[in-house]
């Protein structure tokens, strides 16, 4: 880190993405080779060393782990982009999340509404409480430090939003009406929810669609901007407080999808917020916090371990699979805390 | 601001923590009233004052690590969880005496908290917070999974508490143990503050990169917070385990981690008293609840089921939002501006200059 540095000290700003642009992109490429090259190679081990009896339960391990993983990436990408936007790191997602996954659930069941009714009450919603988030809580939070704005959004999410979906929807677990297809199918001997392809397909486009918004519109290039430095967006014309606001709403559209996702895979539970965050979490650190791609390589792993724990471990150790999270985060802090992708926090005296 | 007329002509009177005759006798008259206690209160407030005397040690632990390091644990409940399964297994499983286990119950959650503080050597802020976060998930975990030696989710049982022949089983026996815990733990935390070791603490809260230039070994010392926090996490869960004579992973949820660095959030950040107005305030938040949720779940009896557990969380969790938000300085900045104003009453306000 101090080499970085010195290295760094003729720049302007004090973070590595202001280096030259021929080597990022290089490094971005090498990395990404590597990723790719490390998969197929443990892939193939894998397959190589398993004897062909046991090949379908690891293929199927293998499959539901990427089926997971898209919905992991679609959440972990609502936390990045309020990360990127205002600093924040949004441990309030999962309880939003779980808050809009009961409001859908009692949408369609108690309300009985159709389906693109529900959908566009849903989106306004969500774009509600973003803005509520924003304008009433974090806007006062400008400018303080990253902890004290993650214990704020730690208890917003655990306990208040928790309390409040406790308080109007009972907290019973409830079984979310289908939304997705049901059944499954079969490729070759192997056979696969129908359900969780689908949750993986609609995760994947709103994920293409999100990334899509950041890369190609102004309003994406506005977001990229303030997430480089508040201050240089601010004397461009950018208004921050409006890109800090969207960010949130683009963050509880995340989560609204992950939601309807996560509660027609699973169940709508009040444990549901947690289980999305504590997914989220590792899938973030081994991305990179600031990382949008990251996210996605990020999830795919963390999908594909939690599936092969799932088979290979839980039979051995019960519960396995729910620990396996909280050991990947504390490896990964431990062992690579900026991830694969993140950008290297380089602080001047 | 020290009251009109207390100068300090000498170092020790400078040092010290009781300056005035008046602080002596609050402090004696406080002390009787403590420990005359359970001769006036009933068992609802005998019991809720032992739940309090608990949390304040267990916050104090925190308040050294958090408040005066800097390193944030959302995992403190977990790690006074240790510190009572230590001393239900050594006691059920090993036999050993009661007493006995106290220094290594402390000494268990000391480490527990090392082995998850590890990650401070290279991450800080909210990287560490999600380190203890997971911690507190872990162990919860291994309590609920290891059932051969934890008893699984159905935790342990306890033998009641004694000491030599005297039986302390009884409310106000135990509510005697629990305050002189809190009296010793809030003498020790109030002293760490004083020494060379808590002025080191607090120059790697405010500044980690002057403080290693000054020559203070950061990692040793932030180890060394987290070492000493978990330390009281321990002793605290000793008192829990002998307070409910049972333990299980229930008890040491994330909720109350998280109520613990609310506490120290209320109370004010870095200072021992801080300490005490937060627990105080939010343990009374709890009895607001216990009192308002019956009445309420009879005026809506279709909310009745989860009244009490919604009321609990949105309340507890908006108030510590709500200080975050408006009084960042907690409750000890308040009450210190309302000592001076008192001090100075016919004469302008002073703020502190810090």
């Amino acid at each position: 880190m101090r080499e970085e540095e010195g290295r760094n000290e003729h720049l302007g700003d004090a973070r590595a993405r202001h280096r030259a642009k021929g080597p990022r992109v290089t490094k971005a490429l090498l990395v990404w080779l590597t990723v790719a090259i490390a998969v197929v190679i443990g892939v193939t081990a894998l397959f190589a060393l398993v004897p062909i009896e046991a090949r379908e339960k690891l293929l199927r391990a293998l499959v539901e782990g990427i089926l997971l993983g898209g919905v992991y990436a679609l959440i972990a990408l609502g936390v990045v982009v309020v990360f990127k936007a205002s600093k924040v790191f949004n441990l309030a997602h999962g309880g939003v999340l779980m808050f809009l996954a009961y409001f859908m659930w009692w949408l369609l069941s108690s309300r009985g509404l159709p389906l693109w009714s529900a959908l566009i009450i849903m989106a306004l919603a969500s774009a509600l409480i973003g803005l509520v988030i924003d304008r009433f809580v974090m806007r006062r939070m400008i400018g303080q430090s990253g902890l004290i704005t993650f214990v704020l959004t730690l208890v917003l999410g655990f306990s208040v939003i928790q309390g409040v979906a406790i308080l109007l929807f009972k907290g019973s677990p409830q079984i979310m009406p289908k939304i997705l297809p049901a059944g499954s199918l079969s490729v070759g001997s192997l056979s696969f929810s129908s359900t969780r392809l689908s949750a993986f397909i609609v995760a994947t486009v709103m994920f293409l669609i999100f990334v899509g918004y950041f890369r190609f519109t102004k309003g994406g290039l506005a977001m990229r901007a303030v997430s480089e430095s508040h201050i240089i967006s601010q004397s461009v014309g950018i208004s921050v407080k409006t890109i800090s606001a969207v960010s949130w709403v683009v963050g509880c559209l995340s989560a609204a999808v992950g939601g309807i996702l996560l509660g027609s895979m699973f169940a709508v539970d009040t444990t549901l917020g947690s289980f999305a965050i504590v997914r989220a979490l590792p899938v973030l650190l081994l991305g990179g916090i600031e990382s949008i791609p990251g996210a996605f390589v990020g999830a795919f792993i963390i999908g594909i371990a939690e599936s092969l724990a799932g088979t290979y471990i839980d039979p051995h150790v019960t519960g396995f699979r729910e620990l396996l999270p909280y050991l990947l985060m504390v490896v990964i802090l431990i062992l690579r805390p900026n991830g694969l992708f993140g950008l290297r926090e380089i602080r001047r005296i | 601001m020290l009251p009109g007329g207390v100068f300090s002509t000498k170092y020790d009177s400078d040092l010290a923590i009781l300056r005035t005759k008046t602080h002596w006798l609050l402090l004696g008259l406080g002390l009787v009233l403590l420990f005359a206690l359970p001769f006036i209160a009933n068992s609802y407030w005998l019991s809720w004052l032992i739940g309090l005397g608990i949390t304040i040690v267990a916050v104090l632990g925190l308040h050294i690590l958090s408040g005066l390091c800097g390193q944030i644990s959302i995992g403190h409940a977990a790690f006074m969880g240790v510190g009572a399964y230590t001393v239900a297994i050594l006691t059920a499983r090993v036999g050993l005496n009661s007493w006995l286990c106290l220094p290594i119950c402390g000494l268990s959650a000391g480490l527990v908290g090392l082995l998850f503080g590890l990650p401070c050597f290279r991450l800080k802020g909210f990287y560490l917070a999600i380190s203890t976060l997971a911690a507190s998930y872990i162990i919860i975990w291994c309590f609920q999974h290891f059932s051969s030696v934890t008893g699984g989710f159905m935790g342990l049982p306890l033998d009641p508490l004694r000491l030599g022949p005297i039986d302390l089983s009884s409310r106000a026996a135990f509510y005697c143990v629990t305050m002189a815990f809190v009296v010793v733990a809030a003498f020790f935390a109030k002293n760490v503050q004083r020494t060379a070791t808590g002025r080191a603490f607090v120059a790697i809260r405010d500044n980690e990169l002057a403080a290693e230039v000054s020559g203070i070994p950061v990692f040793r010392y932030k180890m060394l917070a987290f070492f000493i926090g978990c330390i009281f996490a321990g002793v605290a869960g000793w008192l829990w385990a002998y307070s409910q004579l049972r333990v299980n992973p229930d008890q040491f949820r994330l909720y109350d981690s998280m109520w613990y660095v609310g506490m120290l959030i209320i109370g004010g950040w870095g200072s021992t008293t801080g300490v005490f107005f937060g627990a105080v305030f939010l343990r009374l938040l709890d009895v607001i609840v216990d009192h308002v949720g019956p009445p309420l779940a009879e005026a809506f009896p279709s909310l009745a089921m989860q009244i009490n557990v919604s009321l609990g969380l949105i309340l507890l969790g908006l108030v510590i939002v709500l200080f975050i938000v408006l009084e960042p300085r907690g409750l000890y900045s308040r009450w210190e501006k309302f000592k001076a104003y008192y001090r100075l009453h016919p004469y302008a306000y002073w703020e502190r200059q810090d």
